[in-house]
């Protein structure tokens, strides 16, 4: 390690995570290596680390002998003012060396408060926040993850953005650079107009010129070349049993909010809520076989020691081989003394025969996410979830002597009216009852239900992509609406910060304009908005205002079903024809079936995919 | 080499018996903490496949105790912990398979059967070195001073609450150099350790700071670092 990073690093707390050098990393010849590629996680190393994706990337990368990945976390404010005091310029983690002395640096973007922190890393690396500032000395600035379907709020800063999934795109992208300057073809504007016109998925903002009608909404993206595509497909890993998966991982020291073995069954959901983008942009649906799943967790579990494997995927319980998987999985990991969790799961399909080999459904608190208080506005959101299932799987977890339980709600979504904000409450009460009138509950023990409720943020991909968000004004009113209806003392009832809500509407569904804003707020010093102690909403609004940003254009306003979005220019395989029947649906109150009872059309097919219910030959 | 499947292949012993690892943590490795330590040991274990004897109870886990918690920031090349094994397997084996899952800055040395009792400790070695801007070797001369008068008191903070300690009578030898190679003043401690009077270097160079105006300044530039050198017993015996 840099010899002065490791001298300040007493005067930081938990220097433990800027120290590096953990087992699993990868250490390489600099002199034997033609690309480096420093991997950046907008926000603290406890939650880099935890990140799927980010272990599967460095890993796949580091596979391509010359090319070298590094990881580089947001340090701790604490440790930014030492770095600021001694000009300590933002390192990697395996080497120590500075960000400006790699050829990529790459940055995930998981949410989109990070924003802030992407700039502020760039910031701590002496690396200019604009693309076109930046000469051929700085590396070229990547962006992938789930926030890169509406790349444009972050556009000026990135000269390219991955749109999909990594695993090969990544190596793609690289291997391109190392040719083209073993070629001596190689400047940066070649490069990136190489790779946007050949490698699909890549998307690089300079490329196309914008323009705005004078309402401010957008007229057109036109490519400046005839060989940059109009439209970026995104790319997807079609047979996911053959998708690169890592054999060894880096292991943390400290402990990080996800400190066990994530086992990715499927990507994907068949189910297609409206409100959901995580559901649609990551179609079509692929499953991994349930052999290739066993011996992933065994060379996983001898890699790392970790004793919890979590099965890992939008919905778990919808994987058509969820007995065999676990079976086998039993079939070992009882014996290692290892747990099996479930992050998710879906009402319908909770039964007492999961509930017996799941350890964390066996311990702790159950969480089910009805979404909606009525039926009317649960086939609104197209949940396609019934009363009766939540009830039937709460008297499982009731009889099984469970005494808590935990309900995620929405407000804010479409139709909603007061009957539906007062169904949350009611629907709430209906559980508490249902456990008295359970003749197998515990009955040392008194109910206890949650209920959290979250305001509906618009997200682009999702049939409800055009609908206006509450004015915060009526998500304050709501949100104490829902207090009031609370009048069971068994219920508690929580909810999400109205005002994070906003801002992260704005930024979801921003346009290139916005790029101003964040240049603004980095300015002005911002960093880890995702961490509600840094959040100042004040400061957002003062910020949005002195770039000549309405907030409340993005946030609050129905976008025609006409305008060109600004997020057109990508394609994540659904097409918007499918999007809006959804809307229709929605407002005609009616459900969809899910890709595996029928196909409703959405146009993922064209992407291909292996083990997947959608129909061939749409490609 | 063994894994942690085929470790259920060797044979049982009689008797589940304790064995004792010695470890060194330096570089890198000495911001670990110790409860992270303790996380980071038992998954090693696990990886390496190291036959462990489990408890029976409804929540089965190994046994395995740590010797005396290193501070943050103090490096050392005599750690030790205690597990208990319930197969047979070699000491030469259990330390190549453990090695396969550590770094250069954290390796097993050595391991053998526990025949002593960890509370044994009574001693502990340190050299701790001290960079300063324009540090000399007057600075040592100084810092010999301190360590010889008969009282410097320092305010301990435990569970308990704050309670002030001399520290000298619990500073049981200190030799004090000049490093004309390192620009430093080398310190050699030995201080008291264990469950009955303890004392942390760390709390050592606080006072040396107070006493002396230290290492206050740029910390790129005035740093200090502490490596334990090994345990010794009451009669000044090396600790096993």
């Amino acid at each position: 390690m840099n010899q002065q990073i490791a001298t300040v690093l007493k005067t930081v707390q938990k220097p433990g995570r800027y120290a590096g050098g953990e087992y699993g990393q990868i250490i390489k010849d600099k002199a034997l290596v033609k690309a480096r590629f420093a991997f950046c996680f907008p926000d603290t190393y406890e939650i880099g680390m935890s990140n799927l994706g980010v272990r599967i990337l460095y890993s796949r990368l580091n596979e391509e002998k010359d090319v070298w990945c590094e990881r580089s976390y947001a340090p701790w404010v604490d440790m930014q003012e030492q770095m600021h005091k001694y000009d300590i310029p933002l390192w990697a983690h395996e080497s120590g060396d500075a960000l400006t002395e790699f050829d990529f640096v790459g940055f995930t973007l998981q949410y989109e408060m990070c924003y802030p922190t992407v700039l502020n890393m760039l910031g701590l690396a002496h690396i200019p926040l604009y693309a076109k500032d930046r000469g051929e000395e700085f590396p070229i600035i990547i962006g992938g993850g789930p926030c890169t379907y509406n790349p444009e709020p972050m556009a000026d800063f990135f000269d390219l953005f991955n749109i999909g999934e990594g695993e090969e795109m990544l190596p793609q992208i690289v291997r391109l650079y190392v040719t083209m300057k073993e070629e001596g073809s190689y400047t940066k504007a070649a490069f990136l107009r190489r790779a946007a016109a050949t490698i699909q998925g890549v998307y690089v903002p300079s490329l196309y010129d914008v323009q705005y009608n004078e309402d401010g909404t957008v007229k057109s993206y036109t490519p400046l070349y005839e060989d940059v595509p109009a439209k970026v497909k995104k790319q997807i890993c079609e047979d996911m049993d053959k998708a690169y998966f890592p054999a060894k991982l880096v292991m943390p020291y400290t402990e990080t909010v996800h400190d066990r073995i994530m086992l990715e069954v499927a990507r994907g959901c068949i189910r297609g809520c409206r409100f959901c983008q995580a559901g649609m942009v990551y179609r079509p649906v692929r499953e991994k076989t349930p052999g290739t799943l066993d011996c992933q967790a065994k060379s996983l579990f001898e890699a790392t020691g970790y004793e919890e494997i979590s099965l890992s995927s939008l919905s778990i319980s919808d994987y058509t081989c969820i007995e065999e998987l676990t079976d086998k999985l039993l079939g070992w990991t009882d014996e290692n003394m290892i747990n099996l969790s479930l992050p998710s799961l879906r009402v319908d399909s909770f039964t007492k025969e999961l509930m017996d080999k799941i350890a964390s459904v066996r311990s702790g608190s159950l969480t089910f996410a009805p979404e909606a208080g009525t039926q009317r506005l649960r086939d609104v959101i197209n949940k396609n979830v019934e009363e009766a299932d939540l009830m039937r799987a709460v008297n499982v977890a009731f009889a099984a002597g469970k005494s808590s339980v935990k309900l995620y709600f929405m407000q804010g979504l479409p139709t909603e009216t007061n009957e539906d904000l007062e169904g949350i409450t009611s629907l709430a009460h209906r559980v508490c009852v249902a456990y008295y009138q359970n003749p197998e509950r515990n009955k040392s023990r008194g109910v206890q239900v949650t209920i959290s409720v979250s305001p509906f943020i618009p997200k682009p991909f999702t049939p409800f992509q055009w609908e206006a968000q509450d004015s915060l004004e009526t998500m304050l009113e709501k949100q104490a609406y829902v207090g009031e209806c609370n009048r069971d003392k068994r219920v508690r009832y929580t909810h999400h910060n109205a005002q994070v809500c906003r801002v992260e509407a704005v930024l979801a569904r921003g346009d290139r304009k916005l790029c101003r804003a964040m240049a603004l707020a980095h300015q002005k010093g911002f960093v880890f908005d995702a961490w509600t102690e840094f959040f100042d909403y004040d400061k957002w609004i003062e910020v949005f205002t002195e770039a000549g940003i309405d907030p409340s254009f993005y946030a609050n306003r129905a976008y025609g079903l006409d305008e060109v979005l600004p997020w057109d220019i990508i394609d994540c395989g659904v097409s918007k024809a499918f999007l809006l029947r959804e809307r229709a649906r929605a407002y005609e109150e009616k459900t969809t079936p899910s890709c595996r009872e029928q196909c409703s059309g959405c146009g993922a097919n064209c992407m291909g995919g292996e083990r997947t219910p959608c129909p061939k030959g749409g490609k | 080499m063994l894994t942690c499947y085929t470790k259920h292949q060797l044979p049982m012993l009689e008797q589940p018996k304790t064995v004792r690892i010695r470890f060194v943590k330096k570089g890198n490795l000495q911001y670990v903490s110790h409860l992270d330590l303790q996380r980071t040991i038992h998954r090693v274990l696990i990886r390496a496949g190291i036959p462990m004897w489990y408890t029976k109870g409804f929540n089965p886990h190994p046994k395995i105790s740590f010797g005396y918690p290193l501070s943050i920031g103090t490096e050392s090349e005599c750690e030790f912990l205690d597990i208990r094994l319930e197969r047979e397997i070699s000491m030469e084996n259990l330390i190549k398979q453990l090695n396969c899952e550590l770094t250069d800055e954290m390796y097993v040395y050595d391991a053998y059967d526990a025949v002593t009792d960890a509370n044994d400790v009574a001693f502990a070695d340190y050299t701790v070195k001290i960079c300063t801007e324009g540090g000399s070797p007057a600075l040592a001369g100084k810092i010999a001073a301190v360590l010889a008068r008969d009282e410097l008191l320092m305010t301990k903070k435990s569970k308990s609450g704050e309670k002030e300690i001399n520290l000298i009578p619990l500073i049981d030898q200190s030799k004090i150099g000049w490093c004309d190679e390192c620009k430093s003043v080398v310190i050699n401690l030995r201080l008291a350790t264990g469950s009955k009077q303890n004392l942390n270097p760390e709390l050592l160079i606080s006072a040396l700071k107070r006493e002396l105006s230290i290492l206050s300044g740029n910390p790129t530039k005035e740093h200090y670092t502490i490596m334990r050198k090994r345990f010794l017993t009451a009669d000044y015996q090396e600790f096993r």
